[in-house]
């Protein structure tokens, strides 16, 4: 059901979080689009010996959104028995076989192990099977009852969308639900639209993480992980480790009263940072959940550069709902390590969410959803530089050194030049002002709490993204 | 979730290598065996069809032992029966793991026995090589997360109160496979002990993250542990930290002390075989809360003002209950609902 209004259709969008549901629209007796992150997916990756094929499976991956909880390569050193047992115990929803024509022998070892593992099993794993006819067809004679989909490799962009739309398919569980992912993919894609430039749309909530970098054009390339800073916290912990969490938390905390938090966190839905130190304890893990899904993309052959060369930054989830926008703002910073100029944004509570979920279903209008926080500036000078920040107050010099983190706040539209630059940068008003960073890349924190947490105090001071409470 | 007396269902996963499993339709007792089979070691694959000279699809008719059969060495796996017969025997003792779609025959020796163990005094219901399901009535009370293996043992209670917490002074050998209540919180020491006394399981409101990761490894989380051959069986009842237990859920325990009892760990409950006659279900739903850092789950007792939108330290605008732990977001509260 939709409701026609003079700007157009509007549904009416509910979105979830970790329990509750926030509603989007005109109607109050129910909702046209559910938002959620969907059914996890436990995806079984079985490749070839060249890395390429690994890469390309991890791709798929993480752009689907599935948790690969097993992977196994045909140069693996492992016995029959051994394969067989891991399989059995990794009960995967979904296989992706990536292979090349020479792997056959290997391949049909590690389908016949697969067949061997899911014997008895009521409902059969999805098996997809990227690799040529040929050991298509050997394929399917091994794995004969079990049905196999053929899909072509997922090396090429396509092929790739279509290995993601399939695992998509499998983790949505009605036909009103938009996955969020898919949500933040679209918003990303109208915003970059809207504004003509690559725009980055980086969502962090309680169970998933979500970078979506758009081109006008309407390209995306976009990474997903089960990684978050709610129910999902301690699997960041998990994969990043507890000393990577607590490095981001301000003020002297022991490990194990840290854990403590993180598991509470993690099976409590929905809970509330009451105290600074739970929600700094949220933005750490922000923070981890972002720089892992970025490793991760490493990891799977994708460039992570041009997510840090966007132009244009929208923050949401959680991380666009800490009370203070400078919280927003430091931790994208921190967590991406943007280059150049960027403009960091957040959405509306949900708003952009919202749009995202009617953009993908061909109603595209994310007006009106965000907010402009901050132009934030990444510089390694050689030698202190000069800064000049002109707004409607008139211009602000300020001298920038190396290790530099500071915010120059501006009352409406903005211009900015640096010293011995033909470059300016030009931008309307935005909430926060100037934050210049020459803290350096890729951004280290002192291993001693002695040297890290006053770092940590000034960074977070500079921008006033913390009580004084909160740091002592 | 708190106490509640229903019918409950349990599925077991099994192994690689079921050898027996329960038929549907049998009763079966806590702690009953519901399958066995064998862990086999490095196999060797076996020329099958192409040996007997037959087609990968008529391997089936010249077989005379079926997939999974155990043998002696020498034993004769495949023979064809013509004048000059051609045969695959068996190159040691040991098992025929999978038969290939090419024919080729996986045989595997036999290196150990497991057995999966029923956690509910039930009937099979459901039984194939991938997992057996029980069905039955029992008290039950849900927890967060369990770690370990499945437990079976008789309830004793081991503190003198909900608030106490588990003394490692309190545990000895005569307590061996008993399920312990814990109290409020046990921490890693008692564990340790009672593991080492041969204690079956512990259940407690709380166990100390960092204790859960001396017991079961770094790689345990807030949803359990990688299996471990070794290791304790716990039950956190409501968290992880500290916390109190609400008498809602400590006092059942008291006319349930001396009955057989389960710990189911994936699915994170606790069964006690009592009739439901031994008690009534408590009428009163408790309520708990987390802390405000997030370090402990406690008991949500007395009076509660309505809530109201109020400014949290960490400047987070919530509804909110003044309570008598102090000011409560609601979303940090939780009521704890039968199963």
């Amino acid at each position: 059901m939709t409701v026609a209004t003079a700007t157009g259709l509007l549904a009416t969008v509910d979105v979830a979080h970790e329990t509750s549901a926030n509603r989007i629209g005109p109607r109050t007796d129910g909702a046209d689009l559910r938002v959620t992150t969907g059914t996890p997916l436990r995806l079984a990756i079985l490749v070839g010996r060249e890395p390429a094929n690994l890469a390309a499976a991890r791709a798929a991956a993480l752009g689907a959104c599935a948790d690969i909880v097993l992977t196994l390569a045909t140069n693996d050193r492992q016995s029959f028995v051994d394969r067989a047992s891991l399989l059995r115990g990794a009960d995967p929803d979904a296989v992706l076989v990536v292979a090349s024509a020479r792997d056959q022998k290997g391949v049909l070892d590690l389908v016949e192990a697969l067949r061997c593992a899911m014997a008895g099993r009521p409902r059969q794993p999805a098996l997809l099977i990227a690799a040529d006819e040929r050991m298509r067809a050997q394929v399917a004679l091994a794995l004969a009852p079990l049905v196999i989909e053929a899909i072509p490799g997922p090396a090429a962009a396509l092929a790739r969308d279509a290995i993601v739309s399939r695992l998509r398919g499998m983790r949505r569980p009605a036909s009103d639900v938009v996955l969020r992912d898919e949500a933040v993919e679209a918003a990303a894609r109208a915003l970059a639209s809207a504004d003509g430039r690559e725009t980055l749309v980086l969502d962090v909530n309680g169970a998933s993480t979500s970078l979506a970098l758009a081109n006008p054009a309407g390209a995306v390339i976009a990474l997903h992980s089960h990684l978050g800073a709610g129910m999902n916290a301690d699997r960041v912990v998990a994969r990043a480790g507890l000393e990577r969490v607590r490095r981001w938390v301000p003020r002297a905390v022991d490990a194990p009263a840290l854990l403590e938090r993180v598991f509470n966190r993690a099976r409590w839905p929905d809970a509330v940072p009451a105290t600074t130190l739970t929600l700094a304890l949220e933005m750490a893990l922000a923070r981890e959940a972002v720089a892992h899904t970025l490793r991760d993309a490493e990891r799977s052959g994708i460039s992570v550069a041009p997510f840090r060369d966007a132009g244009a930054i929208v923050c949401t989830g959680r991380l666009a709902r800490f009370p203070r926008a400078s919280q927003t703002a430091i931790v994208a910073i921190d967590a991406l390590e943007p280059s150049g100029v960027a403009r960091i944004s957040r959405e509306k509570p949900d708003a952009l969410i919202a749009a995202g979920a009617m953009g993908s279903r061909g109603i595209p209008d994310a007006a009106n959803t965000i907010e402009p926080l901050a132009i934030v500036m990444t510089q390694w000078p050689k030698r202190p530089t000069l800064v000049t920040v002109t707004d409607e107050g008139g211009p602000v010099e300020q001298r920038v050194a190396r290790g530099a983190f500071l915010l120059i706040p501006t009352n409406g539209r903005v211009e900015v030049r640096v010293a011995g630059s033909p470059e300016r940068v030009v931008a309307d008003s935005v909430a926060l002002g100037v934050i210049v960073d020459a803290r350096g890349r890729p951004l280290e924190l002192p291993q001693r709490d002695a040297e890290r947490l006053p770092a940590l105090a000034r960074w977070h001071n500079a921008l006033t993204a913390l009580s004084a409470e909160g740091l002592t | 979730m708190t106490w509640r007396f229903a019918d409950q269902r349990v599925s077991h996963p099994l192994p690689l290598g079921v050898a027996q499993r329960a038929p549907v339709g049998q009763a079966v007792r806590a702690g009953d065996v519901l399958a066995s089979g064998t862990r086999y070691g490095e196999p060797v694959r076996l020329a099958g069809a192409r040996r007997l000279g037959v087609t990968p699809d008529d391997l089936p008719q010249v077989m005379r032992v079926p997939p999974g059969a155990e043998l002696e060495r020498g034993a004769i796996i495949a023979r064809t029966g013509r004048r000059f017969a051609r045969a695959v025997s068996a190159p040691f003792d040991g098992r025929i793991v999978h038969v290939r779609a090419s024919g080729d025959i996986e045989f595997a020796p036999v290196v150990d026995r497991w057995s999966v163990r029923a956690t509910l005094d039930g009937v099979v219901t459901e039984s194939s090589d991938w997992a057996v399901t029980v069905e039955g009535a029992a008290w039950c009370i849900q927890g967060v997360v369990a770690y370990g293996p499945d437990a079976v043992g008789d309830l004793t209670l081991a503190v003198d109160g909900r608030t106490e917490e588990l003394a490692p002074s309190r545990i000895d050998v005569r307590l061996r496979d008993r399920i312990l209540i814990g109290g409020g919180r046990s921490a890693a020491e008692a564990i340790a002990r009672a593991h080492a006394c041969g204690v079956a399981g512990v259940v407690a409101g709380a166990v100390p993250a960092a204790g859960l990761r001396t017991l079961f490894g770094d790689e345990v989380s807030a949803r359990g542990a990688p299996d471990g051959s070794d290791t304790p069986t716990v039950l956190c009842l409501l968290g992880f930290g500290t916390s109190q237990l609400p008498a809602e859920v400590f006092m059942p325990f008291v006319p349930l002390i001396g009955a057989r009892a389960a710990i189911h760990s994936a699915s994170a409950r606790l069964f006690v075989f009592a009739s439901s006659g031994v008690m009534t279900a408590p009428t009163m739903v408790p309520t708990i809360a987390l802390a405000p850092d997030w370090g402990a789950v406690m008991p949500l007792e007395g009076a509660a003002a309505p809530a109201r939108e109020v400014v949290l330290a960490s400047e987070v605008v919530s509804a909110a209950l003044e309570t008598t732990l102090g000011t409560v977001p609601t979303g940090n509260l939780r009521t704890l609902d039968p199963v």
